[in-house]
């Protein structure tokens, strides 16, 4: 079977770096590009850690690319809980691999036109605040006919917000880019805070994970101890919630997700409501659905899954 | 005086092609490139129309880049006079410039950034919806370290609006765009409308162009003689602006204009979406962010737009010595 071909834009980020070795060792994908952004931490360090995660996962043939340097009009919010660098607190060599001279936001117009031109269609996995996708897109809206489909790990419909009331971060953090990439037509797969939540990376998992991936087994287990949100009162138990990785497994594994069709929409106007994501459940709006939102997951399965994943690292360990 | 390297991000439009068409002839300008947006009319209008007015100054040396196609948020809107669409040949004789390859964003990331590196930071005029460059500035941080000034033709305080009641043009057809420009930290030069409604050109001026001009002043007066744009009831006399040259009259003859330091935004929303303010009295305590440009010498400015289209009669305007 001919590997799907991704980008993933990320803004790495602990659940980012998750995401990337599950995808990193996943033959399925090909991995043409990595479009770091603004967003969990400044493009500076979500650059840096791209290029360490790489490097500790050994996929330096991956090209990573810098994208914008700040939301569109918004003043840049950063993550919470990623820590000082992003990566709680692990500390990864210095990279020795490096960013490419091209920008993401040119990358992206490139690919997605070639991609478009040739009718060989590219899936973009959204794991930060989309500025650059949405920069492209405006460039140039041939972009769009080159993207496949998006799936975006950002938004919250059912869900209160976890970075306000109403607001998951991503979106949060860039409401005007995520307005125009649902604005976009490009079919949209939504993993929002009603998917994430369902699937609680637990300390017991964590040691779990620890037993079964090999030469990545310390780090790994370091960055899933800081992403325990110690907040059971919000999330029912310990641990953090696997946001961004559900992207990647929603990619290898749709069996376990279940999703319902919605237009969506993005507030950007209210700064009360800044960033809330709208849903029309029920046809109020008379617009087409634009997503498909992710609306119950197999947590059970989602655990199995990413572990037999990240096992791999000790196989490829011993090969 | 070493030239003034700059990029005119426009969407022509008619005053765009007065304000092109001014620079090219103007030797303390070094034009590096015309960026295009849609404003007026849609993007392949707006970029055959500049193609052609580059075309027809003979500067072929001068390229076209073809930028964004709409605003960034907002829903499109054209200008008043949008159904002038694309120019006519009858209009503006043919010439033989085709856009460049890249894309006008591009072009300016990649100019701006390389001016930073330089140490020699280039400016903007801005005489459309300011899409383009707010899509530059948002890419890189060396994007507004390597631009000088933009000159913007935008915005309006108590002359009130031309659009909508409160709001002018370029701004009301992209506001986030303007926003993001106005907070980028490059400082900002303003030629609201204020300023632009206090020079008034009437047929007579325009028969100059024609007169004077070689194939460029034809070109002028063809245009500037396809719609009536005088407004007697608001300007209390006939004749109408050529708003965009005032943003290259601005850069050759500044003592032609009176200013004020500003702190100046745009309302992105709402009824009054692309309404700009200016802080004149410092009620907001933050360093202003422009130079609001609030008066024109308007017999000095109509003389100076009509000496330099008259140098496309003189003269064949080559690369690099326009105007002889």
């Amino acid at each position: 079977m001919t590997p799907i071909p991704i980008i993933v834009d990320c803004d790495p980020g602990i659940d980012d770096t998750i995401a990337l070795l599950t995808a990193f060792v996943s033959p399925e994908l090909d991995i043409i590009g990595i479009t770091p952004v603004c967003g969990n931490q400044p493009l500076e360090r979500t650059v840096r850690n791209a290029l360490q995660v790489c490097e500790l996962g050994r996929r330096t043939d991956i090209p990573v690319y810098a994208g914008c340097f700040r939301p569109m009009l918004r003043e840049p919010i950063y993550g919470q809980f990623h820590g000082k660098t992003g990566l709680g607190n692990t500390v990864l060599p210095e990279p020795v691999k490096t960013v490419e001279p091209r920008s993401a936001v040119d990358f992206l117009i490139d690919t997605l036109t070639a991609a478009a031109t040739l009718q060989k269609r590219i899936t973009i996995c959204c794991l930060g605040p989309m500025t650059n996708l949405a920069v492209a897109l405006r460039m140039n809206p041939q972009v769009a006919e080159g993207i496949e489909r998006i799936v975006m790990m950002g938004g919250a419909y059912r869900e209160p917000g976890n970075r306000t009331m109403t607001a998951e971060f991503n979106v949060l953090a860039d409401p005007h880019a995520a307005h125009i990439v649902f604005s976009s037509g490009i079919p949209i797969v939504a993993l929002a805070l009603d998917a994430t939540h369902q699937v609680m990376l637990k300390p017991e998992h964590v040691a779990e994970f620890s037993n079964v991936s090999g030469r990545i087994s310390q780090t790994l287990a370091e960055l899933m101890a800081f992403w325990d949100r110690n907040d059971v009162r919000r999330y029912g138990s310990r641990g953090g919630p696997l946001h961004d990785p559900l992207v990647i497994a929603y990619l290898l594994a749709p069996h376990l997700f279940t999703t319902e069709r919605a237009r969506v929409f993005v507030e950007h106007e209210s700064e009360l409501c800044m960033g809330q994501t709208i849903a029309d459940w029920y046809g109020k709006s008379g617009l087409e659905p634009n997503a498909d939102i992710v609306t119950k997951v197999d947590a059970e399965g989602i655990i199995a899954f990413f572990l037999d994943r990240l096992s791999r690292y000790a196989e490829k360990a011993v090969a | 005086m070493s030239r003034q390297r700059v990029i005119i991000d426009a969407d022509p439009g008619l005053d765009d092609a007065a304000a092109i068409l001014m620079a090219l002839a103007s030797p303390e300008i070094d034009v590096l490139g015309v960026s295009i947006v849609a404003g007026n009319v849609p993007l392949q209008d707006t970029v055959a129309n500049a193609c052609k007015i580059v075309g027809v100054s003979g500067r072929t040396d001068v390229p076209v880049f073809a930028g964004a196609a709409g605003p960034l948020v907002r829903e499109q809107v054209f200008g008043k006079y949008a159904k002038i669409g694309a120019f006519s040949d009858d209009l503006v004789a043919r010439g033989d410039i085709a856009p460049s390859e890249e894309n006008a964003v591009r072009f300016i990331v990649r100019s701006a950034r390389e001016a930073a590196e330089a140490g020699e930071p280039i400016t903007i005029c801005a005489i459309g919806p300011m899409t383009n460059l707010a899509l530059a500035l948002i890419q890189h941080p060396d994007v507004a370290r390597g631009i000088r000034q933009i000159v913007s033709m935008g915005g309006a305080f108590t002359a009130l609006g031309h659009r909508t009641p409160w709001a002018e043009f370029n701004v009301l057809a992209d506001p986030h765009a303007a926003e993001i420009v106005y907070r980028s930290g490059v400082p900002i030069v303003m030629m609201p409308l204020d300023m632009t409604f206090q020079a008034l050109f009437t047929a007579e001026h325009f028969k100059s162009f024609g007169a004077r001009g070689g194939a460029a002043g034809d070109a002028l007066y063809n245009l500037f003689s396809t719609f009536d744009r005088s407004d007697v009831a608001r300007f209390g006399r006939p004749g109408g602006p050529i708003h965009d040259a005032t943003t290259i009259a601005w850069l050759i003859r500044p003592e032609l204009f009176t200013s004020r330091k500003a702190t100046v935004g745009t309302q992105v929303t709402g009824l009054t979406m692309g309404y700009t303010y200016a802080d004149f009295y410092q009620k907001m305590d933050r360093t202003p962010n422009a130079t609001v440009v609030t008066d024109v010498d308007e017999v000095g400015f109509i003389n100076l737009l009509i000496e330099r289209i008259s140098l496309y009669g003189s003269t064949v305007p080559g690369p690099k010595t326009p105007g002889g």
